[in-house]
């Protein structure tokens, strides 16, 4: 089926470069605070500066004249004080208890953004200070310790099969432990938000954000406003990994209740500092497993807890640890599962979403217990894994049946034989350097869930729009209306390249304009993995549609008559054989009938099924499938550790634009390199330690190892064109193959991320007695 | 309020001579951006970091967010990402950049690009070592910088003989 139905496609498949590059390497692309706002006031947050307590009151101090700004403070949100996510539990501004250190107190504008910073640092809060909590490590010996005074955010189960049974049928059985902490996104751009009050009553909200339609709805009870009175439209994104998904409702609801408020555009663009320390984060993870197996390497169970810190409130966390738990056990045949997650509350920022989503954590944990599975069974990594990999007909954990052809175990096969692994296995030190270094191979293996969890794709009824119009430039064309966002891993390139397939015209007749709340459809957030797959299915359905309407058109009023095929960009008369081009006709139709806009609506199969409760049934529409290998050395001296090569296999599906995918691969192992081994974030006083880029340090180009990456395509089956996903993977699974790597140079395992020399240190003088090593 | 004795400088701006006053203490980057409206190049981090306020000055790179605007003299040529489509190389090296995929979100990429062209301008021995030091300074995020490093070799290749001089 691939094979053939390529032929229909002539830019999906085509590394062609990107729509929105020339302004992007020309400095003219527009973010959040490029464009122009005239008589913008500047807002600011007044933040509390201890991480649990209760509010007494707010000083104004006399000695600051108040009237030249404009000050928010509870009583002033025309709606409920609630940020509209999951739970419901968290505060636009602290009215009573304090959750957090930096939990907004008061907003502030002012015309200049000097004056409001003065005006904040002159509103001193009253507070009763109450005991806080603020790691997972705390949460977690409590958590063992059986204490019931946590307060537990979200809980769920996966259960298959009786784990007892599982593990009575084992020969061995395994346990081990992993930790990671908080990742931060680090977009190079800062968050950043305008709100402009319209003269209606209601607001128009632009910046730099991935899902316009969460704000929208989510600021209806805050602002008391009805979902057509709040505008929300994307501004060029300087980078997002799911920074940008669900806590720009927060900096756009600041503006929003200033602008309302002072009736001027408010703009809000978080310095360096306020974003690191006030925005959220990956969440910390402790997930234990705890696995079954007979001596001949079959898994026969795996037991696993997978516990996150989800900071102050709910927010996203639930979904977050719905995905992680999805992903604990992922890819590995075995008929006795049972898996505990768990999120629990600390006094922090919440936690929230970041490339992956709870699955990178996941992965961490299973890939790197399967190594020290293996190793207790005496098998190699490699032959463990291809002897309980997943393949077609199987079942994973919630008894979803592995139904069409994909990339498990392939990727994995051709990782391996691609990186030579058997041979490079030989070469690691285990613990015995060879000049001055030890070097080791470490493997892992994963799949990830493309969509949304679950029901998520067929309760969201994800639609796309095409507008047949007269475009910018004045040529007649198609403007694509949805609410999918660029904020660099391609959309804007993707989409015209999907919807000119469909149509069969050429793609500069097509354009995706940004998203505005105005013009487009909710076609569902930008996450998840979902938008080549999901997004790009109802893109490529509207303009089937809309070519049928075309050549029905065509066939009446241009053809007299008779049977017309669209192809190619031209009309074709099936008799007559005469053609005519888009232009023409689409001209001709805009002058005859005005706009014609075209909707679709993205369905799943109806076959798939799902219990919400029990979380069993297919969890995913379908997934995407990886292999990392990675080859490390370690310094004898300074243990700096440095990733040599990084060799990867991926199956996403449908490579709709193979040059922006191979960016989104190459861009994500880099920064799964960054949580893997350099990336290191943590409370101290309630607080971030680190909150400038040169304490919190990301990989720069000294740091990219080289890189073999190779992709096979098993496209979806269900939507065309066949992508499903790519954004996330890259994220998955580079930490535990460089702790397996790691375990191999070294002889002794890491098991708490970012693997830093000081941990490696630790590890090694817990491992032999001092002086002993090379 | 005070008010503050303003200085005065003209610059040679992208091959253009453009007189600005501003405050003593005004960051360059601010002087660019919001007076001269030339919105290209971008804050990141404002501490020096991240590379994306990266312009040239009197061919030297210069992070425009620790430099006083005052501390560049009158008469100083000033190249920031919108000067780049003016020459020749810099409008290959913005080509090479599209060609390769080399830019994603695009904030990284004004002071990634200016950098490259400082770089490439001084007809340097062009290796995949010289080019990580050239790029050291510029912190991208979305790319792995792996397309950044092959649109410059790119370009490389192809650097127009009279652009720039020998270091
Ligand atoms: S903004 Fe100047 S180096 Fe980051
Ligand atoms: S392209 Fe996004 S930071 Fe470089």
């Amino acid at each position: 089926m691939a094979v053939q139905d390529r032929v229909a496609y002539r830019n999906v498949g085509q590394g062609i470069e990107r729509l929105d590059g020339d302004e992007k390497v020309r400095g003219l692309a527009q973010y959040a605070d490029d464009i122009p706002v005239p008589d913008a006031w500047y807002g600011e947050v007044v933040r509390s500066p201890v991480a649990h307590g209760r509010l007494i009151r707010l000083h104004f101090d006399p000695a600051f004249d108040f009237n030249r700004v404009c000050v928010v403070t509870p009583p002033d949100i025309p709606g409920q004080n609630i940020v509209d996510l999951m739970g419901r539990d968290m505060p636009f501004i602290a009215d009573g208890e304090i959750q957090y250190r930096g939990e907004p107190l008061a907003l502030v504008a002012a015309p200049t953004r000097a004056l409001a910073r003065e005006a904040a640092a002159h509103i001193k809060p009253e507070i009763e200070n109450l005991p806080a909590l603020l790691t997972l490590r705390e949460v977690i010996s409590r958590y063992l310790d059986g204490a019931k005074d946590l307060k537990e955010l979200a809980a769920q189960t996966i259960v298959k099969g009786d784990i007892e049974q599982g593990f009575a049928a084992a020969d061995r059985i395994i346990e081990g432990e992993y930790w990671a902490g908080h990742q931060e996104q680090l977009y190079i751009e800062p968050q950043g938000m305008v709100a402009i009050p319209e003269p209606d009553g209601g607001v128009f909200i632009q910046g730099s954000l991935q899902c316009p339609y969460y704000i929208a709805p989510e600021l209806m009870i805050t602002l008391d406003l009805p979902l057509e009175k709040i505008r929300v439209k994307q501004t060029a994104v300087g980078g997002a990994f799911g920074g940008k998904e669900e806590f720009p409702t927060l900096i756009a609801g600041y503006c929003a209740l200033l602008a309302l408020k002072c009736g001027k555009p408010v703009k809000i663009i978080y310095d360096r500092h306020q974003d690191i320390l006030f925005t959220t984060k990956r969440h910390p993870v402790w997930t234990r497993q705890r696995t079954g197996v007979k001596n001949d390497g079959t898994i026969t169970a795996m037991q696993v807890d997978f516990v996150l810190d989800g900071g102050a409130y709910t927010t996203l966390s639930p979904v977050v640890m719905y995905r992680g738990i999805l992903h604990t056990t992922l890819g590995y045949r075995c008929p006795h599962v049972s898996v505990n997650g768990k999120v629990y509350r600390t006094n922090t920022f919440p936690n929230g979403a970041f490339r992956g989503f709870g699955a990178p954590q996941a992965i961490w944990g299973l890939e790197s217990h399967m190594d020290e599975v293996a190793a207790a069974l005496g098998m190699s990594p490699e032959a463990f894994r291809l002897k309980n990999a997943l393949h077609l007909g199987d079942t994973t954990a919630t008894g979803q049946v592995i139904a069409e052809p994909m990339g498990t175990p392939d990727v994995l096969e051709n990782n391996l034989a691609r990186s030579r692994f058997a041979a490079l296995l030989r070469g690691n030190s285990h613990g015995i350097a060879r000049d001055g270094k030890y070097h080791g191979v470490g493997l892992a293996f994963f799949g990830h869930g493309s969509g949304f969890t679950g029901d998520g794709e067929s309760r969201l009824k994800s639609k796309a729009a095409l507008d047949l119009e007269y475009l910018e430039d004045g040529r007649a064309g198609v403007n694509i209306r949805i609410s999918s966002t660029e904020m660099g891993q391609g959309t804007m390139t993707i989409m015209p390249q999907i919807a000119a397939d469909g149509l069969r015209i050429a793609i500069d007749q097509v354009r995706m304009p940004f998203p505005d709340t105005k013009y487009a459809p909710d076609s569902g957030p930008t996450v998840a993995s979902r938008t080549a797959m999901v997004v790009g299915g109802t893109v490529f359905g509207a303009a089937e549609k809309l070519r049928k309407a075309l050549e029905t058109f065509a066939a009446t009023a241009l053809f007299g008559g008779e049977e017309v095929e669209l192809d190619d960009n031209r009309f074709t008369g099936k008799l007559s054989g005469t053609t005519r081009g888009f232009q023409e006709v689409a001209s001709a139709y805009l002058k005859q009938h005005g706009p014609l806009r075209v909707y679709n609506q993205f369905k799943l199969p109806e076959t798939l099924r799902w219990n919400q409760k029990t979380f069993e049934g297919d969890s995913y529409p379908s997934y995407s499938w990886g292999c990392n290998i990675a080859e490390v050395e370690i310094d004898a001296l300074t243990l700096e550790l440095t990733v040599k090569k990084v060799t990867a296999c991926f199956d996403i599906g449908r490579l709709i634009n193979p040059v922006l995918a191979m960016g989104q691969v190459e861009g994500g192992l880099v920064q799964a390199l960054g949580y893997a081994v350099m990336e290191k974030i943590d409370i101290k006083d309630g607080l971030y330690d680190a909150s400038r880029m040169q304490t919190y340090v990301v990989p720069t180009v000294r740091d990219i190892p080289v890189f073999d990456i190779a992709f096979i395509e098993y496209p979806y089956g269900h939507a065309a064109p066949g992508a499903k996903g790519v954004g996330e993977m890259p994220m998955d699974g580079l930490a535990p193959a460089i702790a397996n790597a790691v375990k191999a140079a070294l002889g002794v395992r890491i098991n708490d991320l970012p693997i830093t020399p000081e941990k490696i240190l630790k590890a090694l003088s817990a491992h032999q007695p001092a002086g002993a090593s090379a | 309020m005070t008010t503050m004795k303003k200085i005065q400088r003209t610059w040679k701006i992208n091959g253009e001579s453009r007189t600005v006053q501003f405050p003593p203490a005004r960051r360059l980057l601010d002087v660019l951006r919001e007076d001269l409206d030339l919105k290209g190049t971008k804050e990141g981090c404002g501490e020096g970091e991240c590379g994306a306020c990266t312009v040239m000055i009197n061919g030297e790179l210069a992070v425009s967010c620790l430099l006083a605007a005052g501390q560049v003299r009158d008469g100083a040529e000033i190249l920031t990402v919108e000067g780049l489509e003016k020459t020749p190389g810099g409008r290959l090296i913005q080509r090479s950049y599209l060609e390769k995929g080399a830019a994603q979100c695009g904030f990284c990429i004004p002071g990634m690009l200016v950098s490259s062209y400082a770089f490439l301008r001084r007809h340097p021995v062009v290796n995949e070592e010289s080019i990580k030091d050239a790029h050291a300074g510029n912190i991208c995020r979305c790319t792995g910088y792996v397309k950044i490093i092959e649109a410059v070799q790119a370009a490389a290749e192809r650097w127009p003989a009279d652009e720039g001089k020998p270091s």
